[in-house]
């Protein structure tokens, strides 16, 4: 019963803590970082975004951009399933009715840009005067096209990774948390030190999937993770690429890292659940991983940044940013892009940080998300610092599998050598970039 | 002319009119059949012809997506991939259901209940089922793991296995297909009459003469229906790939678990190569074109028809 | 039909051995089936700290299934009404395939007609192609008839089956000619024939068509996704996925939905499974 009612308490804390937050914001502190605009003219637009919760949030957006902006404007927005939202939009792009305005990612967005699909965006901006130099090159350099590198989203979010750390499993091990300044070497000692056979604890899970994994650390050298920007060669094969790869699978031989199979897949929830289930004391996760940790975890714990490599002293962080974008042939392409400047403004992306889980791509509104979170006790600052040095996503779908899989199988879970692992991906991704780049 | 015209339509007034029924009968059915399928698919195959990326305008190339086929190692890895899942997986899937049905048409206290139980599989969202088999084949945490560990082969990794995911794959297509056939079994069971084993018991005839002398016969032509349809099946696993190996492989190590369905679904909505993946079905559909058409020819040395006019 | 008859399995009591050989079959076997929708269960009452236990959690320790319900329908408000819409495809689709597949059936088993085979061998093979192939096709044709996010395009392509009418013919051929003979001399057209003789000795066949084509129906998920994802036509399949988003998958409420969804196709197996050993009373007719 007490348990209950502490939870009814919590639930009501957490329910109120928005509307605190609210309060506690000064109203317009000074210019905003991006202001909207009014449309010229009114019209209809369809839009389509892949989660419900989104949907959500960015519904009342509209509504707010439609009461202030635009009177008149209608929106007409469309959920489709994650798991099949690009398959229904090349569904709906064959028969030529691509939305007017909808969610892109950055390893998708090639495919689109290079078919000359999507609203050149840069003209809006600057005529809005939208200084794009303050979102962080690595949110928005995967989404610039073209001679000029024009822009051709408007970043809705960002998620960056951070080491997220058992500290009951460092305490029972008599191991120091760890900080910011923190060295591979640090990391290595520490997955060996909290690595318990007998009680089946692995010190750590870093290397899988795209984001959360190995290329984090391929990127600490400097190195620009699978393929360089703009799609001209595949750089698995690179130095820093093989210094990277050959450090995890050191740690991996050694049994401070479980294999594929053992943690149940290469999707980074499996190795995030395998941290939930106190199986392994260190793990790499996304931002988007807080409200889940927050939710579930029933030990102590913290995040970290992800340890710097020794030579360059880096600590880098992959950074994805989900972006608006706005169909080449749409009808209206003046109010979508009015629709795409106000969502991204200051006053458009308030409804995302209020929701808190994702972190809005404005920079003015860091603290607001940070603080959506309320009292967890969590240094989810540490995510906003990882924005810092971080890298933009630049692989993209059509070599998901290989290097999101089938590499990381082959290397912690087959035993096959870094050098033939990584060979092997490249020989593929190279059939896979555009013929110019071959 | 016109003699020869009726000729073919039938012999006599009689047949005629039976003819005229047959096609108003079945018209409604193969023209919606038709309209709505069968003209996507002819649209499908003249992309067969083309390159096609669903953005920019559709190029004709001819037999070129055919000849690429010939020479893609993928592709013939797809077939072989699907050509070995059918030979583990469709006899299994028939024995077992028509073993499950036999049994389950007995006088047996809690029938009702396994036989809802075996038919669970077909109705259980996929997603609960993806998660509960990755979990089965789960090195150590899982069921198989748990199982194996005493022969020590409690780590083996049967999903990242190059040589062993065909095996999960198999087991979950037969798992799936199960409850699916025993319903069909079933129902064809009852189709037989009862006479027909008391006059075998009356000869003094056992348990297995009669299943093998009475049942087996009486039930070809759903045996037929199933085996028909278990092919078909066959060449179009893609579920059960994904469901085995969405958490883990996509496809498997190196396209080890990658079916011709699973293959197409790659090359047209993954790679953009609509085209491509046109001509894939079209080769897929051609050869489960031809293994039908062989069982349809075969199925007169073995399919025992009631009555009926089957030719 | 009075020829309805309770009809008992036609087999002799088995021995205490074989029966005790076969429950030991069925059962292992059970246990393999009901696995996943035990799992489906069990997590649909799970709170979401118990989501992630090693080794697998059966049976949840706080469960909190109606808070999981409370949960889904806050998240989807709308859920009951993709259940509805469900329903409406549902019986839309297996009463028109009643109606056009026992008909085709029909007319193929017993009213030759020139190319008869070759048609049928035709409508086999549409079920041959994979739907992955067809999927824009499909949606472009609908398009085209302007049938897109209506009830329309979820129940019409629907209604016709190649599929359902193979089944159906295996069945009606292997009714005895003699009935249908009799009442043939009596004047009775096909349709007549169709509707009071045939359809009536086929009950088990009739029971596994519609066991089939109903489930098929209520779980089927491209294709309403493709041609008719709008809030109004939305079915329940579509609801389900869309809990799970880019970053997120609350599989409790992902199980919960999907058991919601599951239950009514228990009980329709579990109502109509009655007739598969109800069979047909076609002793007077042959022996």
């Amino acid at each position: 019963m007490l348990r209950r009612v502490t939870l009814l308490i919590l639930v009501m804390l957490l329910l109120a803590l928005p509307a605190l937050a609210q309060e506690a914001t000064p109203e317009a502190a000074g210019t905003p970082a991006i202001a909207p605009q009014a449309c010229e003219q009114p019209g209809s637009l369809t839009m389509w975004v892949w989660d419900e919760n989104w949907a959500e949030v960015i519904g009342q957006a509209i509504e707010a951009w439609q009461a202030d902006y635009c009177p008149g404007a209608e929106v007409d927005l469309q959920v489709q399933p994650w798991g099949q939202y690009w398959d229904l939009l090349k569904t709906n792009v064959a028969g030529g009715d691509m939305p007017d305005v909808f969610n892109m990612s950055q390893d998708r967005f090639y495919f689109y840009a290079s078919n000359d699909a999507l609203l050149d965006l840069q003209p809006y901006f600057d005529e809005a005067g939208v200084d794009t130099s303050l979102w962080g090159s690595g949110m928005i350099d995967p989404y610039r096209w073209g001679d000029n590198q024009d822009l051709y989203a408007g970043p809705v979010n960002w998620d960056t990774i951070a080491i997220f750390y058992n500290k009951d499993l460092f305490d029972a091990a008599g191991v120091e948390y760890p900080t910011a300044e923190w060295t591979w070497d640090d990391f290595a000692e520490a997955a060996a030190a909290l690595t318990d056979p007998e009680n089946d604890v692995y010190g750590a899970a870093v290397y899988a999937e795209y984001q959360s994994g190995y290329p984090n650390w391929i990127a600490a050298t400097g190195t620009t993770p699978i393929v360089e920007a703009g799609r001209t060669r595949c750089t698995l094969t690179d130095e820093g690429s093989l210094e990277a790869l050959n450090f995890l699978k050191g740690l991996y031989d050694e049994g401070y890292m479980p294999s594929v199979s053992v943690v149940g897949g290469t999707s980074p929830d499996d190795a995030f659940n395998f941290w939930l289930a106190g199986k392994v004391a260190m793990v790499a996760g996304g931002s988007w991983k807080l409200p889940e940790a927050i939710e579930k975890a029933t030990f102590d714990w913290d995040v970290v940044q992800l340890p710097r490599n020794p030579e360059t002293g880096r600590s880098r962080s992959i950074v994805h940013s989900v972006g608006y974008v706005a169909s080449a042939n749409t009808e209206n392409p003046d109010l979508a892009a009015n629709l795409i400047l106000y969502l991204v403004s200051d006053e458009g992306q308030k409804f995302f940080a209020d929701a808190g889980g994702v972190a809005p791509a404005n920079p003015a509104l860091q603290q607001q998300w940070i603080d959506s979170f309320g009292d967890a006790g969590v240094n989810i600052q540490t995510f906003v610092d990882a924005l810092q040095d971080s890298q933009g996503v630049t692989v993209f779908d059509e070599i998901w599998d290989k290097i999101n899989t089938e590499l990381v199988v082959n290397i912690f879970d087959q035993g096959m050598s870094v050098e033939d692992a990584a060979n092997d991906a490249c020989e593929f991704i190279n059939t896979q970039l555009p013929e110019q780049a071959q | 002319m016109l003699t020869s015209f009726l000729n073919w339509f039938g012999r006599t007034p009689l047949t005629r009119r039976r003819a005229l029924w047959g096609m108003a009968l079945v018209a409604p059915n193969v023209l919606g059949l038709l309209f709505f399928f069968g003209i996507p698919v002819l649209m499908a195959f003249a992309t067969s012809l083309q390159q096609w990326n669903a953005i920019k305008p559709p190029v004709f190339v001819g037999l070129e997506n055919f000849m690429r086929l010939a020479t893609d190692p993928a592709f013939w890895q797809a077939l072989f991939n699907t050509l070995k899942l059918m030979a583990m997986v469709t006899w299994a899937e028939i024995v077992l259901a028509l073993i499950v049905a036999v049994l389950l048409n007995q006088r047996l206290r809690g029938r009702a209940i396994l036989r809802t139980v075996y038919f669970l599989p077909v109705v259980t969202s996929t997603v609960a089922a993806a998660i509960v088999w990755a979990w089965i084949f789960q090195p150590r945490y899982g069921l198989i793991g748990n199982l194996l560990a005493p022969f020590g082969l409690g780590d083996v990794g049967w999903l990242t296995s190059r040589d062993l995911v065909l095996h999960p794959i198999a087991a979950v297509t037969v798992w799936q297909r199960l409850g699916f056939d025993m319903v069909l079994f079933l129902a064809g069971l009852q189709t037989i009459p009862r006479v027909l084993y008391e006059a075998a018991i009356i000869d003094g005839a056992n348990r297995w003469q009669r299943f093998r002398h009475v049942t087996l016969p009486l039930l070809s032509p759903t045996t037929f229906l199933v085996v028909v349809l278990s092919v078909i099946n066959g060449f179009q696993i893609f579920d059960q790939v994904y469901i085995m190996t969405a958490r883990t492989t996509r496809g498997g190590v190196g396209g080890s678990a990658t079916t011709l369905a699973y293959f197409l679904y790659q090359s047209g909505f993954i790679r953009s190569e609509f085209g491509y993946a046109s001509a894939i079905a079209l080769v897929l559909f051609l050869i489960t074109l031809g293994v039908t058409v062989l069982q349809l020819r075969l199925q007169r040395r073995w399919v025992y028809y009631e009555a009926g006019e089957q030719r | 039909m009075s020829a309805w008859r309770q009809q008992e399995p036609a087999y002799t009591d088995l021995s205490l051995p074989l029966k005790l050989l076969t429950y030991l079959i069925l059962v292992a076997g059970a246990v393999i089936m009901v696995l996943p929708f035990v799992w489906m269960a069990s997590t649909a009452c799970k709170p979401p700290p118990e989501l992630a236990t090693l080794p697998i959690r059966w049976i949840p320790e706080n469960p909190m299934c109606l808070q999981n319900l409370a949960e889904l329908y806050e998240t989807s408000p709308n859920f009951s009404r993709y259940m509805l819409n469900s329903a409406i495809l549902t019986i839309g689709r297996t009463v028109g395939q009643l109606i056009t597949c026992s008909l085709a059936a029909y007319g193929f088993a017993r009213y030759p007609f020139p190319g008869r085979n070759v048609v049928f061998a035709l409508c086999i093979g549409l079920l041959m192609v994979p739907f992955q192939a067809i999927i824009i096709p499909e949606y472009l044709l609908l398009r085209q008839l302007d049938w897109l996010n209506s009830f329309r395009a979820l129940i019409i392509p629907g209604i016709f089956s190649a599929f359902a009418m193979f089944l159906l013919r295996q069945a009606f051929l292997q009714i005895p000619l003699e009935l249908e003979e009799s009442a043939m001399i009596d004047g009775a057209n096909p349709l007549q024939i169709l509707r009071h003789i045939t359809l009536p000795l086929s009950g088990p066949a009739l029971a596994a068509f519609a066991v089939i084509t109903i489930q098929a129906a209520w779980n089927d998920f491209l294709f309403p996704l493709v041609v008719a994802n709008s809030p109004d036509t939305r079915v329940v399949t579509i609801g389900i996925s869309l809990l799970q988003g880019e970053r997120s998958t609350p599989w409790n409420l992902l199980m919960m939905g999907s058991f919601l969804a599951t239950v009514p196709m228990l009980l329709l197996f579990v109502v109509l499974q009655r007739y598969f050993i109800e069979g047909v009373a076609m002793s007077g007719v042959k022996g």
